[in-house]
């Protein structure tokens, strides 16, 4: 009986699940064994599209079709949970498997507690992730860093701080830090991001960790969850998924791991904030590039957190409408909106038609409110700073109390 | 449940814009970003984050409708085909017109090309094109041996100073627009000659203020500054061009000087010797032009202009260079490859030429032969020759486009449709137009349909079946080959899918010969030219040469001369017309789309500051702007982004129709109308 805490090295038992899958196939083995027995009604993941760097969201209730979701896309920029919103009918109706990045695993329990997605029907298995590439981006830093033809490029893989490329002439790698110096590498959110094993999925599985001769053929997977516990233990029961203890000294590396992207992810947050200025230096800016903005909306159809039907962008009162530039309300309104609770899923600045850092303002702005009122977006169900309630729990709590908030913004030892 | 995405090219305009269309249990839902396009890079404008919403809308077209007592009447395809079918044998070839669609597929677009000249054997065959980059086709043709802009949108990227002159990048190509400020970060300067102070201006370096109209005259005047200072590349201009001895004479000439420029233009003279500079000196420079010069009685001298200038600078055939004209329709650029053009046939084979006309009638064998090897009348022409000539055209068939709308001087097409006896109109929405056919026939909208379209960096990519019509709803091409068989031409229209017709064309399309599916079917996709099935597609035209037989480029020098209709005393202001980044020219799909239509719900007239103090006019106040063809009832926008002595009206509005106001003046050898340039005086609307 697996707890929350524990760690296996897990591989499929099926071959070709074993081979087809990112080392040793785990994720795809628990995947299949939950959609063939019908613990999910479906499975929410990424596939390849046209070639390795094209991730395209697929829903799956065939189980034969899993096969085609094995394996890694270090381009798949995608953030899933907002599909169940929009079009899974919030998981209300059925129950459905997840693959998530920290990203996803964040915005996954925002919308949660914004009751946009039945969390009690969805099975969220975590992935490691160092962080993503835009797939143009990586294409002509392959062309031009790597100076290889991306169509030829078999295989990409990020480790021990590099770039690698696969072609049939052999493995080139090029460090990330180098890459991200000129402009190349990870999106500038994931550079900062601090999420790189989803603890608040149910399962959070990566290859960080798998040492010895399991090494390429296991997945290390941290059990997360009693939801995760039991689909594990099922899957093994069944004989879906082999699992062994893990050799300690790679739990020690994957700690490594984690906390060497964790300095990272500080260093670059110093650099990246920075830069913004302080203060009417930092309006300045953000006025400016906020100036080449044309309305196309994707930011706010595109964030986990915006889920309004009728959003404040769109009231003629708020915001003039058919202007553009629109009027700086229109970006006040989504920092006022937002802030509290972005999970840096960087979605709004990587879809931004005008390439305004849309998630570095927001991200700025988050992690001032995370110290000034303790509030940590993604990780749990505690509602957030500024929050929707029901009128008559709130008018019960008042009088049960006495006291008129939600959230204690004045308390001096939050942390 | 069954969620997928189909991954597809946008509607919209040409910048080529991929998307994926989210389909849920069959029926289009909403959209998502395909992050793996080279194009847009997953990233759209508003138009494209909202493109499904018209899609599925009560008002789609269902079944055709047929004209009986002046109502429209449900009805079958077999009652419509028939009666169409009926009618169109008892026209002679010359008596019928078509006009073709450039928001279809390369398919429809060639389907209905082989029908009209094939099957109606008509000479009269033409699209929209007419009314906005005629001029281009013919006068980059003129200048470079090929009427398509020389670049790739991803390399203006590049550029070291990106001029753009009649083109509002941001509203109208939005994702290009995101190019030109790509290289403004990399340290490019940006100048924008515009009438008005659009939300690109803003984002310029150099603003360049002018009265419509101007353009050759600014276009000499740079080049003028630019030989004076010896910034012009002397080795292209030697080895690569023809013509330089003329030009340099023309445009060093008094009338071109800086200070007499700016008496035409309005733009101060410093102002354009310091855009002057900054072309004349850059490592690359990109021209980025649309409307603003094509729409003119002068469209292909300004065209040609543009071509000059940038010859002159040696920035063709290199990256960060060349005449970037900015196609507007989503396939404007492939109905026009696809020749449905009255004067060539696809890849711009003439119709005159024997061995092009030969070429065809035998692929194509219709045992009774095809139209006459003679140009056929243009959109504009055809309308001149109903109102003027009345019984000489008299039967048209309509493949999706709305002339009541975007036809300059409605009036004038009001007229000219009386004189019609027999109209079919082919589109998604009763447009203003279908209300006046006799015969209304349904069809698929782009999320219905596989096929190609190509868009303005002449990149030809797939748009991929999400969703079954509704109704009965046909395929364009295939409403088109029914009615071409039921004609009596069974073998010549016996395409069975999308790609049949494609293959068909390609074998007798240079341009397009090496491209299939299978290679399109990638998201790089081909530019063409693409003559071979191992090449690798153009994405940069004149490299080394340019597409005349010879090689050279080819100058032209070209004297200003104003519009057709100037202010006078009766009509004291420039009345110049465009669009806005909500909506698609006539707002068929635009208009149905609740975002879109809630952010701007109606049209405008734009009316400088102070202009309307002296007219006594406020700001949202209706008045009525009229011009010598036609009066509008309008709301003003005063407004300080517009210069004084212009106005503006975007045409996109049925009730406040901007052409009720146009001018039917044509540029002599494009036939384009002066869009850009006629006189208007407003007046405030007294109580009766």
């Amino acid at each position: 009986m697996s707890a929350k805490g524990d760690m296996v090295y897990a591989w499929a038992a099926d071959d070709a699940i074993h081979q087809k899958g990112e080392c040793g196939g785990a994720v795809t083995a628990l995947l299949t064994y939950a959609l063939e027995n019908g613990v999910v009604d479906g499975v929410l993941t990424v596939k390849k599209g046209y070639d390795i760097y094209d991730a395209t969201p697929v829903f799956i209730t065939d189980p034969a079709e899993l096969a085609q979701t094995a394996g890694s896309l270090h381009c798949g920029t995608v953030l899933l949970p907002k599909i169940i919103k929009k079009y899974l009918d919030n998981a209300r109706n059925m129950k459905i498997a997840v693959t998530v990045k920290g990203c996803d695993a964040k915005a996954m329990y925002e919308l949660a507690k914004r009751e946009q997605i039945n969390l009690d029907n969805v099975i969220m298995i975590g992935l490691n992730c160092g962080g993503s590439v835009s797939p143009v981006v990586a294409r002509n830093m392959i062309q031009d860093k790597f100076e290889t033809d991306p169509d030829v490029v078999i295989k990409e893989e990020i480790d021990k701080g590099q770039f690698i490329i696969e072609t049939a002439e052999g493995h080139k790698g090029i460090s990330i830090d180098d890459l991200e110096e000129e402009g190349y590498g990870r999106r500038s959110n994931c550079q900062r991001c601090k999420t790189k094993i989803p603890r608040q999925a149910d399962l959070a599985c990566g290859n960080w960790g798998v040492i010895g001769e399991k090494a390429g053929k296991a997945t290390f997977v941290e059990v997360c969850s009693e939801k995760g516990a039991d689909l594990l233990d099922a899957a093994v029961k069944a004989g879906a998924l082999v699992t062994e203890a893990p050799i300690p000294k790679g739990i020690e590396i994957r700690g490594k791991v984690e906390n060497a992207m964790f300095k990272l992810a500080d260093k670059y947050r110093a650099k990246q904030f920075g830069e913004l200025g302080e203060g009417k230096d930092r309006l300045k800016f953000i006025m400016d590039e906020t100036s080449r903005c044309i309305k196309c909306y994707q930011c706010i159809e595109n964030c986990p957190i915006c889920y309004c039907v009728e959003c404040s962008t769109k009231k003629a009162h708020l915001v003039t409408p058919g202007q553009v530039p629109p009027p700086f309300m229109f970006h006040l309104i989504r920092y006022s909106h937002i802030s509290d609770s972005c999970v840096n899923c960087g979605q709004c600045e990587e879809l931004c038609a005008m390439d305004i850092p849309n998630a570095l303002f927001m991200h700025s702005i988050q992690t001032e409110m995370q110290e000034m009122f303790g509030f940590e977006p993604g990780v749990n169900m505690d509602l957030p700073v500024l929050a929707l309630v029901e009128e008559q729990t709130e008018r019960k709590r008042l009088s049960d109390t006495g006291d008129d908030q939600i959230y204690n913004i004045f308390a001096k030892d939050k942390k | 449940m069954e969620l997928k995405y189909v991954q597809t090219t946008c509607p919209y305009c040409g910048t080529g814009c991929s998307l994926n269309l989210v389909v849920k249990d069959g029926k289009v839902v909403g959209t998502a970003p395909y992050q793996r396009s080279p194009v847009n890079e997953g990233k759209l404008c508003p138009k494209g984050t909202y493109a499904h919403e018209f899609i599925n809308r009560e008002d789609r077209l269902k079944v055709p409708l047929i004209k009986k007592d002046g109502k429209f009447v449900e009805s079958t395809w077999e009652e419509a085909n028939a009666l169409i079918v009926e009618k169109f044998k008892g026209y002679k070839p010359d008596e019928c017109a078509v006009l073709s669609s450039a928001r279809t597929s390369n398919e429809d677009n060639y389907a209905l090309m082989k029908f009209a000249r094939g099957a109606l054997k008509t000479r009269h065959i033409d699209h929209c094109a007419r009314l906005c980059h005629a001029s281009t086709v013919a006068g980059l043709a003129a200048a470079f041996g090929s009427g398509a802009m020389t670049n790739s949108i991803g390399d203006i990227a590049e550029s070291k100073c990106v001029f753009i002159i009649g083109s509002n990048t941001f509203e109208q190509h939005p994702l290009i627009g995101r190019r030109v400020m790509q290289a403004k970060r990399a340290g490019a300067k940006l100048i924008y000659a515009d009438p008005r102070y659009t939300c690109t201006a803003k984002q310029a370096d150099l603003y360049l203020q002018f009265r419509s109209g101007s353009d050759v005259a600014i276009l000499n005047c740079l080049m003028g500054e630019i030989i004076r200072n010896g910034w012009e590349d002397k080795e292209w201009v030697e080895n690569r061009a023809k013509g330089y001895d003329d030009l340099k004479e023309m445009v060093t000439k008094d009338d071109y000087l800086p200070e007499n420029v700016e008496k035409i233009s309005g733009i101060p003279a410093a102002q354009l010797k310091q855009a002057a500079e900054w072309i004349g000196t850059a490592e690359s420079s990109a021209l980025l032009y649309s409307m603003g010069i094509t729409q003119h009685t002068c469209g292909i001298d300004n065209v040609k202009s543009t071509a000059n200038i940038q010859m002159l600078t040696g920035n063709i055939g290199r990256r960060g260079g060349g005449v970037n004209a900015l196609r507007g329709q989503n396939n404007v650029q492939g109905a026009c490859d696809m020749g449905a053009l009255p004067v060539v046939f696809t890849a711009y084979q003439k119709v005159t030429d024997e061995a092009a006309y030969k070429k065809f009638d035998d692929a194509w064998g219709f045992p009774d032969g095809i139209c006459e090897g003679k140009n056929g009348y243009e959109v504009t022409v055809m309308m001149d020759v109903l109102t003027d000539n009345p019984g000489e055209l008299k039967a048209m068939y309509i493949m999706g486009e709305n002339p009541f709308l975007s036809d300059p001087d409605i009036h004038h097409v009001e007229h000219a449709f009386e004189n019609l006896e027999f109209v079919v109109v082919q589109d998604i929405f009763l447009t203003e137009t279908a209300e006046h056919a006799d015969v209304v026939l349904p069809a698929t909208c782009y999320a219905e349909r596989t096929g190609t379209q190509t868009s303005t960096e002449r990149r030809v990519q797939m748009w991929r079946t999400a969703q079954a019509p509704p109704g009965e709803a046909k395929l364009d091409w295939k409403i088109i080959a029914d009615i071409g068989a039921a004609m009596g031409y069974p073998e010549q229209f016996a395409w069975e899918t999308s790609e049949d017709v494609f293959n068909e064309m390609r074998a007798l399309t240079p341009s397009y010969a090496g491209m299939t599916y299978e290679r399109l079917n990638k998201p790089e996709a081909l530019h063409w030219p693409c003559p071979t099935e191992d090449h690798p597609g153009t994405p940069i035209l004149h490299i080394g040469k340019c597409s005349h037989p010879d090689g050279m480029g080819v100058m032209h020098a070209i004297e200003w001369k104003p519009p057709a209709e100037v202010p006078d005393a009766e009509y004291p202001f420039i009345l110049t017309t465009g669009r806005c980044i909500w909506h698609w020219h006539t707002g068929s799909m635009t208009r149905r789309s609740d975002t879109l239509a809630k952010e701007v719900p109606t049209g405008w007239i734009e009316i400088n500051t102070e202009d309307a103090k002296e007219l006594g006019i406020a700001d949202k106040e209706m008045i009525k702007a009229i011009t010598r063809r036609g009066e509008v009832e309008v709301g003003a926008k005063v407004t300080d982004d517009i210069m004084k002595g212009v106005m503006f009206m975007p045409f996109h509005f049925a009730e406040c129709a901007a052409n009720f106001l146009t001018n039917n003046a044509l540029d002599p050898i494009a036939k384009i109308p002066e869009y850009k340039a006629c006189a208007v005086k407003v007046e405030k609307i007294t109580e009766a």
